[in-house]
């Protein structure tokens, strides 16, 4: 090769170092501000479901080594549980309906119409998170509280988790809901781009056995994609885990409860990283933002996990 | 493929009663209804947001609106809409360059190993949650560093969760460029160097932009990260890069429809208008210009 | 006005952003204009936001940037020094006294808290409730409306045989901190096992919601019947627009009281004279046949040595605008929340805290 090395090389690369450094050092900083939380809570941080800063008035006391308030403790299994439920029935949504609208994307729609059709859903992935969340509080929770919710609550209402009371819609569901619709473009958009890629020959083969477009579709086509379409739905996965500001304002942000039906109030790590921040910094013995920081750390190397994976699944994706 | 056989083999069967030939339209029919009624979901969907934010937004949006700060819960949004543009601009500053050379990097030297773990862990790093963004922000920069809520805390912090998008748009761009175009410069005579900036990546520049747009687009509707990093100003930003709180657009949505006042609730439904249709239409611009650009570089 | 101002800033702005792209400057650029910075209470935010335009009207060369962030980070960044108003609905606990001596609670206002209830049929009536009650229906022991306890204070009202929803905040905030004060004074059980703050960790009841900021709670009451909540009295407007019920409190004295412009001050007349020079004080569950039992000072929290005598001297003046009848505390603005003047014994000790701050 002519360009082996020389100073240009040197030079972009020098920018390129910006992003393992940059996550070096979102590791190392998290890490060494969690420390005295990770040292303190050990695993209990992950087993119970008790954050409590303790008494706020009381003199700090002396528990494990740290310095914290009386009756501290920081365990947040409630939110591990709330973010994953929440991500998980998310993704049970936002697979089979952003799959199906991209199979219609790509064989149902006519090809002059076909962009600005694509355009309509992969829009969803642009509106901004506390837009999200603004509908989700005007029209969503309204909506659904009063004319989904209890019709399901009627029909499914055998299954203890979707028994009622439906509650006031601020929940378990209603964040899933909002949060498949954000991340359920990314589905679409791969997949149609996908199907549309998938060689003519194979269908042509399946349409000259006398299948419909439809059983080609269902039989040939989409078997192929199972590979894509799990890389790309756990790429979903990890968006969903760390969505903030929507979540917030949907979710009831329960403390130290965990969900019981499908309409409990939940919180998620991210967004209780912001509600709780506030409250954290009047802790006197600074445990409370150092646990705040282990929250951050854990939802770092998750996301990092979640995301490493897909892409090993899948080694291109667009992310939108 | 052996789990497709039975059902595409069924019409060759001799027994081809008119039973199963109903039943398999009926599949048919019941597949693309079912299938078009998601795709109609999702387009509904967007549609009540936008239109929800423009029903509620248009009665709020008014000329003070844009000549007027924060006056506590009322007022106008001039010191948010100038805000969210610094904001932006200063993240696209320091992204930018970043994204596009690591871009360079990572498509020019694409088979060496450094720059396949920098295409990898910047793919990791475009799943990293905006608020762990916003966390690490605020113990680095707000409080270690001492430079507190602050417009160059909030670039720095935005610009780290835009630069894995322009990294990833500008290879794509380069990846597009054909190699004839690179061989004739080579020909010439010409250095790598020279061949990248002024060939190479002259012939796919828009493409390139239109990846900045998109992170643009991005940077401009975060709040989870400038929470804590940038918190808020009832002041149009008279230029400290630091020590100064600046107001920005996604603050007045989440915070002030919980106030009292129908005023603030006012301001939300104007600041959630305008953010969307900014990001909307940015985004649409680039997504149109980019499908343009891809089919004329086919022909 | 605002206008010529705004350019002003503009022209400014672009000579100052073509030398700050490079680095970053610290300090302030106009020595004219003094630049404070107040942040925290959600409660107090609303008031500050009535104050801070007609004040800076009249003295167009301070600027006052208001936030609301919450009490934590406005006592959080009043010490670190970031705002030089910290705003809290609650006062530096005696730890945080000791390592940050310099630190000054300066009560502005006196506010409130409601007790709310949506129990269809009964929100015309104004039930009677005591803290060891309201305590059982959030610890999970008073489960239902007709539970013997209610029905004891509450003799011959048809109550419900309907789950109670109780509702609490989910984000840290003043109210929560004087809601569980009032239930910590008045029912020991839940002192030991839950106690106070501005978030708890609230006993686990099924029915029980948790909903963000003041708003958040009147729309979760409106959306649930049989809920009970507490809420600011800032929202006074919005909870008598939704119709909800609002309880009489039993107070120390052991009546039954409304909140109103007759029972808060008498608790704050009760409370007054005891409170200390530093004035740190809860006034929660106050003594007094008369008085409310959910009230407080809203405080600025400021730290006494300033970067300059100048800032030192602007806040001082502000701060004393804010607590003069004829200022701040007068009932043009305080109405508008609900909230109440400071007692005039209780401003004197708030002046010469004022004059403290250097």
């Amino acid at each position: 090769m002519r360009h082996a090395g020389g100073p240009f090389r040197i030079f972009v690369a020098l920018f390129a170092a910006v992003i393992p450094l940059s996550i070096g050092a979102l590791i190392a900083f998290l890490f060494y501000n969690a420390w005295p939380a990770i040292h303190f809570n050990g695993w209990r941080f992950l087993t119970e479901s008790s954050w409590n800063l303790g008494n706020q008035y009381g003199d700090a006391v002396t528990v494990r080594g740290a310095e914290v308030m009386p009756g501290a403790s920081f365990g947040i299994l409630f939110l591990i549980v709330g973010t994953l439920a929440s991500s998980l029935i998310a993704l049970l949504l936002a697979v089979p309906i952003g799959l199906g609208a991209a199979v219609f994307l790509a064989e149902a729609v006519p090809a002059r119409l076909r962009q600005p059709a694509s355009m309509l859903v992969e829009l969803l992935a642009s509106v901004p998170s506390v837009v999200f969340g603004l509908w989700g509080y005007v029209v969503l929770i309204p909506f659904a509280s009063k004319h989904v919710y209890p019709v399901l609550a009627k029909v499914l209402g055998f299954i203890p988790f979707f028994a009622p009371p439906t509650r006031d819609g601020y929940g378990l569901l209603t964040a899933s809901i909002v949060l498949a619709l954000m991340v359920v473009p990314l589905i679409t958009a791969n997949m149609r781009e996908a199907i549309m890629t998938t060689p003519r020959a194979l269908r042509e083969a399946g349409l000259a056995t006398g299948a419909t477009r439809f059983e080609v579709m269902r039989h040939i086509v989409l078997p192929r994609l199972r590979l894509p379409l799990v890389g790309v739905s756990t790429l979903a996965l990890g968006r969903a885990l760390g969505e903030t500001m929507a979540v917030l304002m949907v979710s009831g942000n329960a403390i130290n409860i965990l969900p019981h039906r499908i309409y409990s109030s939940i919180s998620t790590m991210a967004a209780f990283m912001v509600s709780q921040l506030d409250s954290a910094l009047q802790d006197p013995s600074g445990m409370a933002v150092n646990s705040i920081t282990e929250i951050g750390l854990i939802l770092l190397l998750i996301s990092m996990l979640v995301n490493g994976v897909a892409r090993l699944l899948v080694s291109r994706i667009s992310t939108l | 493929m052996s789990t497709s056989t039975p059902a595409i083999a069924m019409p060759q069967e001799r027994r081809t009663d008119a039973a199963l030939y109903r039943r398999r339209r009926l599949v048919n029919l019941l597949g693309w209804t079912l299938f078009g009624l998601f795709f109609a979901l999702l387009a509904f969907a967007l549609l009540d947001i936008v239109g929800t934010v423009l029903e509620r937004g248009w009665p709020a949006l008014s000329l003070e609106l844009f000549t007027q700060s924060t006056n506590g819960v009322s007022g106008g949004l001039l010191n948010a809409i100038t805000g969210t543009f610094a904001l932006t601009a200063g993240s696209l500053i320091l992204a930018a360059p970043v994204g596009v050379f690591a871009g360079i990097y990572v498509s020019e030297y694409r088979s060496s190993p450094f720059a396949r773990l920098i295409r990898y862990l910047s793919d990791v790093m475009v799943g990293v949650p905006s608020i762990v963004f916003g966390l690490f922000g605020y113990i680095t920069m707000v409080t270690w560093l001492g430079w507190q809520f602050s417009m160059l805390a909030g670039c720095i912090t935005l610009a780290l969760m835009i630069i894995p998008y322009i990294l990833r748009t500008t290879e794509l761009a380069l990846h597009g460029v054909a190699p004839e175009l690179r061989e004739a410069a080579y020909a010439l005579g010409a250095g790598h160097a020279t061949v990248v900036m002024k060939v190479i990546l002259r012939s796919c520049f828009s493409r390139v932009l239109t990846g900045i747009l998109l992170a643009m687009a991005i940077s401009m509707g975060e709040t989870a990260p400038l929470i804590y990093t940038v918190n808020w100003s009832n002041y149009v930003w008279d230029g400290h890069m630091t020590r100064e709180p600046v107001g920005y657009l996604t603050y007045v949505i989440w915070s002030f429809i919980n106030e009292p006042f129908d005023s603030a609730h006012a301001l939300a439904y104007a600041a959630a208008l305008l953010i969307t249709v900014f990001v909307l239409v940015i985004t649409m611009f680039a997504r149109l210009s980019l499908s343009k650009l891809s089919s004329n570089q086919a022909h | 006005m605002t206008m010529r101002v705004a350019k002003r800033r503009i022209s400014k702005r672009g000579v100052v952003i073509a030398a700050a792209a490079m680095i970053a400057i610290a300090g302030p650029a106009f020595a004219a204009t003094t630049n404070l910075v107040e942040t925290g209470s959600s409660l107090l935010y609303p008031l500050f936001n009535l104050w801070v335009p007609a004040y800076t009207q009249s003295h167009p060369d301070v600027r006052i940037n208001t936030a609301s962030t919450g009490s934590g980070t406005g006592i959080a960044q009043s010490i670190e020094g970031i705002a030089q108003f910290g705003a809290s609905d609650a006062y530096l606990s005696d730890m945080q006294m000791k390592k940050n001596p310099g630190m000054l609670n300066i009560p502005v206002a006196i506010s409130s808290q409601m007790i709310n209830y949506n129990v269809p049929g009964l929100n015309d009536k104004n039930l009677k409730l005591d803290g060891p009650v309201i305590a059982g229906m959030y610890d999970g022991q008073v489960r239902y409306w007709d539970d013997a306890q209610i029905k004891a204070l509450n003799p011959g009202l048809p109550l419900p045989h309907k789950e109670i929803v109780p509702i609490h905040r989910a984000d840290g905030s003043g109210d929560t901190f004087m809601f569980s004060q009032f239930l910590s004074f008045s029912d020991k059980a839940w002192q030991t096992k839950t106690g106070y703050g501005t978030s708890v960790s609230w006993p686990s009841v099924p029915s029980a919601i948790g909903a963000t900021g003041n708003p958040g709670m009147v729309t979760a009451m409106k959306n649930s019947p049989y809920s009970i909540a507490y809420v600011g009295v800032s929202f006074k407007s919005e909870t008598d627009k939704a119709g909800f019920g609002e309880a009489l409190l039993k107070n120390r004295a052991g009546n039954f009281v409304k909140l109103d412009e007759k029972t808060v001050p008498a608790a704050a007349a009760a409370m007054v004279p005891k409170t200390p020079k530093d004035e740190r004080i809860s006034m929660i569950f106050a003594p007094g046949a008369n008085s409310y039992p959910i009230i407080n000072y809203e405080y600025v929290i400021v730290k006494n040595k300033q970067a300059s005598p100048e800032t030192a001297k602007v806040m001082r003046d502000f701060l004393t605008w804010a607590v003069s009848e004829k200022g701040g505390n007068s009932m043009s603005y305080l109405k508008q929340v609900n909230f109440l003047p400071l007692p005039a014994s209780a401003r004197a000790l708030t002046m010469k805290q004022i004059a403290e701050i250097q």
